[in-house]
């Protein structure tokens, strides 16, 4: 067993979708499971491809850090997968295709094969943003995607004229050899602003209000949980290993993220659109994710990854579930919305309590010990924008509730079905264990990142 | 006032990125790379391509020691190929767009001619990809070029979309097979694990002729699928 099958298992799956359609939603659900088991079976350690060790070939590390991505990604496609397989069953070879994509892109040990997986999942997201039909929209994505990727690349090709090599450690290595980290500012700001786009950093995410705006059961969570989950693990290894921000280049990330944080929740404060206050506030989340891998704060930011994506798996699909039953994703079009979906309705509070980080909640956990850590590191100013930013989420998602659960004058009717009502529930009373008793959380710390280690041992 | 703004702010860029290239040192000068500790050195070592069986370096590094990326740039193409068929495709009848012209016999007659002499071509430079520059990518594309032809010399023809689906869909599918059977034979993914053969000569290289030619079929398959998407339009009933 071996960790490339998780990405050439969906690979062969796609090829023989086109040519069997009916199977395809099938094929698809299939092998979305085998990845989830297969994750159980394999062993950590790279991966070499083609029979080349590195530097000379490509190769795939699976370690901790990257296996807690995986599960989290495959499992929450599996379950976006099967509620939305019957109305979607057109888009299944392009999901199978964004598995493959997505799981390369958190595997891979090499540069321009990042960049090749990064082509892979954006289109397919492109893609899956089709389902909104709004072509407009969608264009917007494409033209400030492809930038962002090509901007990516620009990076990585400048590395390769440096240091020629692609492989990740192979290239760590050798930049820890030459200690001149002011001439890599240039590369390593092309490839941050680069996946910025896909990440949702402030200013580089024009298209996220365009795209999650107008989402739907599948879109929705598809950009806002899986594709944000592996992006911010991708973010997160590179920031934790490759780039070096020091002196002025942190100042500059660090208020482009802090500012990331504050205007993302202000943003979802002004807004009366149930779908743009949670687009809004997670694009306050990534700034948040990104500025604790900036300070070293790896083991933490990959629990706010995983909890992230799961709370907003829940949002978007009653969200957009509600939308598109109710036909308007004013707030106030959506009134009482809970008032007849008692079960939904409790989830999506424990939900939203555990992103604004209410005690006995995950969320509650995960703050609290962020910024433990960040005062630890003397980042008091960084602790105080994110305790304003939370007393703005708090309020703009306090008021949310209340519309939801509050009748109106006008009736709104939505029915969400069992596998709908189950993933909620489930996703929501995990997050209420894992707030009651976080000790498990504390079995892993940093070094689940591997890379670090192996630069330093060989 | 955008566009002006947008101008100035890219030539601000490249100039920034012009002068911290040019000022930094850890970024050669072109022609003035020292390749011993480069990884490309490698490429070009004799064990390694005695290795690998290769004639054309360019194909031992792209189907060879990358090829996994090669892989990625066939699902690239794959997915654009869907996008197209996607956005342009719709579920009904599809008919070809007319031509604005007849075209008269030795137009059509001579067309089929240049068609075959196309096709032999793409094929030779498939076939030859491990040898002489050229391989898969240019081939198919080559192929898709003839179907191209036919498309704009023919108001009658069409070609057969089903056919290509198949076609697109077994070759792609018998490229990650023949990964997996690298993984099974021997000891990794897209390992070679067939006799490489002497150098230079045609039934050499091992599974890399073999992977071109499936690379030539699909994106032969695809493009004229993508072309066949752009030529045609729903049937208005």
């Amino acid at each position: 067993m071996s960790a490339i099958l998780l990405i050439a298992i969906p690979l062969l799956a796609a090829f023989l979708s086109i040519m069997l359609k009916k199977f395809a939603p099938y094929l698809l659900l299939g092998v979305g499971v085998f990845n989830v088991v297969l994750l159980f079976l394999i062993p950590e350690g790279f991966v070499i491809l083609g029979g080349f060790n590195q530097p000379l070939g490509i190769n795939l590390l699976l370690d901790t850090y990257s296996k807690i991505a995986l599960m989290l990604v495959n499992a929450v496609v599996v379950v976006i997968a099967f509620v939305n397989i019957k109305e979607y069953s057109k888009f299944s070879s392009i999901l199978l295709i964004a598995i493959a994509g997505l799981n390369g892109l958190i595997l891979t040990n090499d540069l321009f094969n990042l960049y090749v997986f990064l082509e892979i999942s954006a289109i397919a997201a492109y893609l899956i943003s089709t389902s909104n039909k709004k072509p407009v929209k969608t264009f917007h994505y494409i033209i400030i995607g492809a930038v962002g990727s090509s901007l990516f690349l620009f990076g990585v090709v400048i590395l390769y004229a440096m240091f020629g090599t692609l492989n990740m450690v192979d290239l760590i290595q050798k930049i820890q050899l030459t200690n001149n980290y002011s001439q890599l500012i240039l590369p390593f700001l092309l490839m941050f602003i680069g996946l910025g786009v896909e990440v949702k950093l402030l200013p580089f995410n024009s298209w996220v209000k365009g795209v999650l705006g107008e989402s739907n059961t599948l879109s929705g969570p598809m950009i806002a949980s899986a594709y944000a989950a592996a992006f911010g693990f991708v973010l997160g290894r590179l920031i934790t290993n490759l780039f070096l921000f020091e002196g002025s280049l942190l100042t500059v990330v660090t208020v482009i993220l802090a500012v990331g944080i504050v205007m993302g929740d202000l943003m979802a404060f002004a807004s009366n659109k149930a779908r743009e206050i949670l687009l809004y506030s997670s694009v306050a989340q990534a700034a948040i994710v990104a500025m604790l891998f900036v300070n070293g704060i790896v083991i933490w930011a990959v629990y706010l990854i995983v909890a992230n994506a799961l709370s907003k798996l829940v949002m978007f699909l009653v969200v957009n579930k509600a939308v598109k039953d109710v036909g308007s994703d004013e707030v106030n079009k959506l009134q009482g919305l809970f008032s007849k979906n008692v079960i939904v309705g409790l989830a999506f509070t424990l939900v939203t309590l555990s992103v604004m980080g209410l005690p006995l909640l995950v969320g509650f956990t995960l703050k609290l010990r962020y910024l433990t850590e960040l005062a630890s590191l003397n980042q008091i100013w960084l602790i105080a924008v994110i305790l304003v930013a939370s007393l703005i989420e708090g309020i703009y998602f306090v008021k949310l509730l209340l519309k939801l659960w509050y009748e109106g004058q006008e009736k709104v009717e939505v029915k969400y079905n069992v596998t709908f009502k189950v993933v909620f529930v489930i996703i929501a009373i995990a997050l209420l264990t894992f707030g009651t008793y976080s000790t498990p959380l504390n079995n892993l710390d940093d070094s689940i990142d591997t890379i670090t280690e192996v630069v330093n041992n060989g | 006032m955008k566009n002006l703004f947008g101008l100035v702010i890219s030539i601000i860029l490249g100039v920034i990125i012009i002068l911290a290239l040019s000022n930094s040192a850890s970024f050669p000068k072109f022609g003035e790379v020292d390749l011993a500790d480069r990884v490309s050195d490698q490429y070009l070592d004799q064990a390694n391509i005695d290795d690998v069986g290769s004639a054309n370096i360019v194909t031992a590094v792209v189907v060879g020691y990358r090829g996994f990326d090669t892989l990625g740039e066939v699902t690239v193409l794959l997915i654009s190929a869907l996008g197209v068929a996607l956005i342009l495709g719709g579920s009904g009848k599809q008919k070809r767009l007319d031509l604005k012209f007849k075209p008269n016999f030795m137009l059509r007659v001579g067309s089929k001619v240049l068609f075959v002499i196309i096709l032999m071509t793409s094929l030779y430079i498939i076939l030859h990809g491990h040898l002489t520059p050229g391989g898969g990518f240019p081939g198919g594309a080559i192929i898709a070029s003839a179907i191209l032809l036919m498309y704009l010399a023919d108001d009658q023809f069409r070609s057969n979309i089903k056919g290509f689906k198949i076609l697109e869909g077994t070759a792609g599918s018998l490229f990650v097979i023949i990964g997996l059977l690298g993984l099974l034979f021997a000891n990794y993914f897209l390992q070679n694990f067939i006799p490489v053969g002497t150098v230079g000569s045609l039934l050499s290289a091992g599974i890399i002729p073999i992977i071109y030619v499936l690379i030539g079929l699909k994106v032969g398959s695809e493009i004229s699928g993508i072309v066949d998407n752009f030529l045609t339009e729903e049937e208005l009933i």
